[in-house]
């Protein structure tokens, strides 16, 4: 019989901002937040057979010689960047659904030196058909989603006020958080006085740079019974993408109507199908937030709002902790951390166990989205509903 | 007089070339601007690669696009200290007559003003190492 995938433990190191978790080297972040996520489960690191990453990946034979995992049956990298980070959670469920491995740890985790993710279409090797972006110099993802942000506000009607509602929302949740790295709460008129960066975007549209780690036990939800935590079962999870979306904002040749979205349409299906509910369904919603045009855009996606309504949804209130679905009560990566989608995790988490800072009362079902970003874009819905 | 964005400094920028880029670079290189259609299908792609993602054939034809508007734009400023070039418009160009293709590049000899989605636009060339690079300005944008 199927194994039910559920997720047992979660660990996190504290959350650095970009160069500041020195001399821990990126191997002990990752360590310390995967002991810390085994003891959260009640497991101990022996009873670890499976490694998940997310990203580029680590080196699964080192991480087992650190930390003494005496075996593995199971080792597996997601294949999208940015997009993938959810995947984590796919790539564990697929081991434990097959009976491959008995408990996979899932890691995700960044350590910035001297190349900042911020400047990456700057710093990646140049190509034949990926010139592009230097020859019109664009240096980063934000400067290439402000393309797809004043599109958006060209076809739609989009206002600065719905970016800036995104931010403020994400601000207030992370000010009762005491590990977040922005807390003090932004004013309308205080974004709008912040000079552009990449126009329309300014500073607090862009995400924060941190350094930090996150690790998830995923193990059956029949053993999940017999564990320290309340079990949150992976109800779905997808990695999936569209040729119309492909390399996103290294291609930048969608179709019109794909081209201002956020691409997570074929994830959206997906999940809901699988995990049979609707979007009206989904109690929170942890939105992969690098840039806050794109949260509104996934707002449409996911089909919590209609196309193109995005912009009016969240300056009505919808995505506060109070309304008709919260977005980020964590604060984010607009205000919280940037862990490259990890922290969106965890936090679906510890909403669906009834432990969040901002918890949501009675929540059942929490969407957690990887990045807009080239595919296979990811995402997966989890419950506390056995 | 209004600010006018800096042209992207290409004096580093040694273009990378493969079999399926070269024709637009050596269009460049005698001022035309040529893009990649399907021999069998016709349908424009980019970027230049080794198949029609419509019928997946391999024969390539290049054509002048004709004119050539903003699809969509940023307007880039670095923060104070920042070592990043002076204000910039990079920008996504689009073909009515080459459907299928959006290309980046830089918006100059514009002023602010006048660059907004639909813009029509002039093209001009940049010099990099070892190419000339597209870039447009607004085709008679109003006197200020």
């Amino acid at each position: 019989m199927m194994q039910r995938p559920a997720i047992v433990g979660i660990g996190a190191t504290p959350y650095y901002f970009r160069g500041t978790s020195a001399p821990q080297t990126l191997y002990e972040l990752i360590g310390k937040a995967s002991l810390a996520a085994v003891a959260d489960a009640g497991l101990k690191i022996t009873d670890i057979d499976g490694l998940a990453f997310y990203a580029s990946g680590f080196e699964p034979g080192l991480i087992t010689e650190m930390l003494g995992i005496p075996e593995i049956n199971f080792a597996s990298t997601v294949a999208a960047q940015g997009g993938g980070s959810a995947g984590v959670l796919d790539l564990a469920a697929m081991a434990i659904e097959t009976g491959r491995a008995k408990a996979v740890l899932c890691i995700g985790a960044c350590q910035q030196g001297g190349r900042r993710y911020g400047l990456s279409l700057a710093n990646i090797a140049l190509t034949p058909d990926g010139v592009w972006s230097r020859a019109a110099g664009l240096a980063g993802p934000g400067q290439a989603l402000a393309l797809v942000a004043r599109r958006h506000m060209h076809v739609y009607g989009t206002r600065r006020e719905a970016f800036a509602e995104v931010v403020l929302s994400s601000r207030q949740s992370a000010s009762t958080r005491p590990g977040a790295l922005r807390r003090t709460p932004l004013t309308l008129d205080a974004y709008m006085a912040e000079p552009m960066l990449a126009d329309p975007l300014c500073r607090f549209d862009f995400c924060l740079e941190t350094d930090g780690a996150l690790a998830f036990v995923v193990t059956s939800a029949e053993r999940a019974r017999d564990l320290a935590q309340r079990p949150v079962t992976i109800a779905a999870s997808a990695q999936a993408g569209s040729r119309d979306w492909g390399r996103a904002f290294f291609w930048f040749n969608m179709p019109d109507a794909v081209f201002t979205s956020a691409g997570a349409e074929p994830v959206a299906r997906r999940l809901y199908a699988q995990a049979g509910i609707d979007p009206k369904d989904v109690d929170v919603a942890l939105l992969y937030d690098h840039f806050s045009p794109l949260v509104i855009l996934q707002l449409e996606d996911y089909g919590f709002c209609a196309r193109g309504e995005g912009g009016p949804f969240v300056e009505s209130g919808a995505i506060r902790l109070d309304g008709s679905i919260p977005v980020n009560p964590h604060g984010g990566h607009l205000s919280e951390a940037y862990v490259i989608g990890m922290t969106h995790i965890r936090e679906a988490v510890e909403q669906l166990r009834g432990v969040a800072v901002n918890q949501i009362e009675g929540a059942e079902f929490a969407l957690v989205s990887g990045g807009p970003a080239p595919i296979p874009m990811s995402g997966a819905i989890l419950s506390n509903q056995l | 007089m209004e600010e006018m964005p800096a042209r992207p400094d290409l004096s580093t920028l040694d273009v990378p070339m493969d079999a399926w880029t070269q024709p637009f670079w050596d269009g460049a290189a005698q001022g035309k601007l040529l893009l990649p259609r399907c021999g069998k299908c016709r349908h424009f792609r980019w970027p230049p690669g080794p198949f029609c993602p419509h019928c997946q054939s391999q024969q390539t034809e290049w054509l002048a696009p004709g004119t050539a508007r903003i699809y969509s734009f940023t307007v880039v400023r670095a923060r104070a200290g920042a070592d990043q070039p002076p204000m910039h418009v990079p920008a996504l160009v689009e073909f009515p007559e080459a459907d299928g293709v959006r290309l980046l590049a830089a918006i100059v000899d514009t002023p602010l003003s006048a660059i907004r989605i639909g813009a029509a636009l002039n093209l001009e060339w940049s010099q990099a190492i070892n190419a000339m690079v597209p870039v447009f300005s607004v085709a008679a944008p109003a006197t200020i």
